[in-house]
């Protein structure tokens, strides 16, 4: 009669057997599929699957990434084809180096970074938090969806129509600013606009950036009030009930604990401000009318500047280098955010 | 520590009253269990006398002073929730500390207050840890930790041992009692676990649908329960029930069941039900003998059909079918006995309870 208890260890060579030495003779059965081996089918299975990524990968970003290093070391007109190009070694980065426009745009690109960026934060955490603490989800939704609406909307359509609104005869900006320094009850608030009037929002170099970076917080601040209520709506009940028990005010519950229990959430709203607002280009380009960054290119950023030397002097080769020199400085400021927030960001004490 | 006094407390969301004119008592020092099943408002009732809620009518007093409009922290009372809700971005000490950080305290004190309160709940090793590295022991203790340090007039626990497993529990459960005959501070325990109000309250309210059913010492609960639902929700395991009819012959009472069985019951607690009346007769599954133990010879005998036999050690928990009904007995001695075979249970009459029929 087989044995049919189940072996008890294995021999020197690996085979399973009984206690008495008897080898334990198992039946093996065949794979059906002849053409390939299953082990072999397992390998290759996940491979077959990411395939169309990996050939678009390829093709649209890791080609034309290696392409764009390439380039930076070229002297190159498209027009003159394929053929014009001109090896040039490291003169594309010196020339870049020494180039004072660049330096005018990276200034420009972080005084708006900076200026667009944290009023987006502080109008947008106390509106979620407010969102979230006062009002019943329905309510919540219709108005987190209404100041959603800026982010969705066309950057072109609203930079066209804030270049209307700052328009100096005709915009609708500074007939408010005449009507509220007429105004009775407020006018000697407004008593200075008399004296600077016709203001040029997009004509002055001292008031082009901050008509910009208005027009950035208007469209994105919206987009974090979203961030915020989903991170606001993460924390426990519970925990504002422990800190009433506890004896914290209102004030003392936002500050103590809901600011704490947000921090991944505005680790992950910063870190896509400061990549963002660092390659700013159809707000700045809209509203100088891509008339080379406005008065004393005040309103040239980075992204405006690279499209300049790429697109208008068809300068491919200065382009790539230029582009590369943006890459390390977001790459840079982005790592020192991760290195002094990415911790406290991160840690998943939650 | 303070006396609470709840009176004529009534608690409504929109068209739904979920507390009824509550009045309850609980006197200076005493540990007072909520009990009831899911939904029955001992939750509610404990946020309103922590001040998270408002009653919609209504006093809470404590120290005979109205506390109604006062909130939590004037109330000085502190709480501990099912879900601990530490602060996880605070360390064990911050968590502790909080509290008197929020009320202004110097560091120096909230530091030496925070060392105390370690010591009494052994926590000391654990302050610099933050809660996702603890155990949810630890964690619980912690919770203890936060509401012992601010010496508070009442302490209020909303189900706190139920997130622990079964051993730890317990554990739990010998603490929370060792803390409050340290400390004697007034406790409102709210659980829905009725052995944990057993074992840690001097007095339990037993609540259903936002109503009390009684008020009363685990003891007087177990043995003179004023109703079917007091009676079945009190004891492990639950209390039988059988439906039936009270006769009355002479001065004797008898519970007559759905099979003509006649159980002999006494005049306490037959009380003021009518000859005849429909009834619930409740049996306690540690009451009952089988008959054939030997001791079973009372003069109440129930027959039945031994259906299932669920051993856990020490005793078996036998299902006996009577009746129609699959009753629940507690064989201490471990009697041999086969599935299928026809048994004969017994019960002494002083511990036939009968109910009138709902």
């Amino acid at each position: 009669m087989p044995n049919y208890s189940p072996p008890d260890k294995t021999d020197a060579k690996g085979v399973w057997i009984f206690g008495d030495g008897t080898p334990a003779d198992y039946p093996v059965r065949k794979s059906s599929s002849k053409l390939i081996s299953r082990k072999r089918r397992k390998a290759l299975m996940p491979w077959l699957f990411i395939s169309p990524y990996l050939i678009l990968f390829g093709l649209f970003t890791a080609f034309p990434l290696g392409f764009s290093i390439f380039l930076s070391f070229q002297e190159w007109n498209p027009v003159s084809g394929l053929s014009g190009m001109k090896f040039v070694g490291f003169e594309n980065y010196i020339s870049a180096y020494d180039d004072p426009w660049l330096w005018k745009s990276l200034y420009n690109t972080v005084w708006l970074a900076v200026a667009s960026g944290v009023p987006q934060h502080l109008i947008a955490i106390p509106i979620a938090y407010l969102l979230v603490m006062a009002l019943k989800s329905g309510l919540r939704h219709i108005y987190t969806a209404t100041m959603f609406i800026p982010f969705i909307t066309s950057t072109i359509a609203v930079s066209l129509i804030f270049y209307s609104i700052y328009s100096t005869q005709s915009g609708i900006l500074n007939q408010w600013l005449l009507l509220a320094a007429d105004a009775p009850l407020i006018g000697w608030m407004f008593a200075w606009v008399h004296d600077v009037m016709p203001l040029r929002w997009l004509g002055s170099s001292s008031l082009i950036k901050p008509a910009i970076a208005f027009v950035v917080v208007w469209k994105y601040t919206g987009f974090n009030i979203v961030i915020y209520s989903a991170g606001f709506l993460t924390v426990s009940k519970e925990l504002y009930d422990a800190a009433k028990v506890d004896g914290c005010n209102g004030w003392q519950q936002f500050w103590h604990v809901a600011l704490p229990m947000i921090r991944p959430f505005v680790f992950f709203a910063l870190t896509l401000t400061i990549i963002g607002n660092l390659q700013l280009f159809e707000e700045p380009y809209v509203l100088t009318a891509g008339n080379s960054g406005g008065v004393s290119q005040s309103g040239l950023t980075a992204s405006y500047y690279l499209y300049l030397v790429g697109w208008e002097w068809l300068e491919m080769g200065a382009a790539a280098a230029i582009s590369w020199m943006l890459f390390l400085f977001i790459a840079i400021v982005t790592s020192l955010h991760f290195y002094f927030n990415g911790r406290k960001g991160l840690e998943g004490n939650r | 520590m303070a006396s609470l006094e709840l009176v004529n407390l009534s608690k409504t969301f929109g068209q739904v009253k979920v507390l009824h004119n509550l009045d309850l008592t609980v006197k200076e020092g005493e540990f007072l269990a909520l009990v009831g099943p899911s939904g029955c408002g001992k939750s509610t009732l404990l946020r309103i006398i922590a001040g998270l809620d408002d009653a919609s009518d209504g006093l809470v007093v404590m120290d005979g002073d109205d506390v109604s409009e006062l909130s939590p922290r004037e109330r000085n009372v502190a709480m501990v929730f099912q879900s601990y809700a530490l602060y996880p971005h605070m360390t064990v000490e911050e968590n502790i500390g909080f509290n008197l950080r929020i009320s202004g305290l110097s560091k120096a004190e909230i530091a030496s207050r925070v060392e105390e309160a370690a010591q009494t709940l052994d926590l000391t090793e654990l302050l610099k840890r933050k809660p996702s590295q603890l155990s949810g022991g630890q964690r619980q203790r912690v919770a203890m930790g936060r509401a012992l340090v601010r010496n508070p007039d009442a302490f209020l626990f909303d189900e706190p041992l139920s997130n622990l497993d079964a051993k730890l529990r317990v554990q739990m459960r010998e603490e929370i009692k060792r803390l409050h005959k340290k400390v004697r501070t007034t406790s409102v325990y709210v659980t829905h676990d009725q052995i944990e109000a057993m074992t840690l309250a001097d007095r339990i309210v037993i609540m259903k649908d936002g109503r009390i059913q009684q008020i009363g010492s685990p003891t007087e609960l177990y043995r003179e329960p004023n109703n079917a639902f007091v009676a079945g929700f009190i004891g492990s395991p639950a209390m039988n029930f059988l439906p039936g009819r009270l006769l009355f012959e002479g001065d004797d009472r008898f519970a007559v069941l759905t099979d003509g069985t006649r159980l002999a019951v006494t005049d306490e607690r037959a009380g003021e039900i009518a000859n005849n009346a429909a009834i619930q007769v409740g049996l306690r599954p540690e009451h009952l003998r089988v008959a054939a133990q030997g001791d079973g010879d009372h003069a109440n005998r129930l027959a039945g059909t031994l259906d299932l036999i669920e051993p856990t050690g020490a005793q078996n928990h036998l299902k006996v079918s009577v009746c129609d009904q699959l009753l629940t007995v507690v064989d201490s001695q471990l009697v041999s006995l086969d599935i299928d075979q026809p048994v004969t249970l017994s019960i002494d009459p002083n511990q036939v309870y009968v109910f009138a029929a709902a």
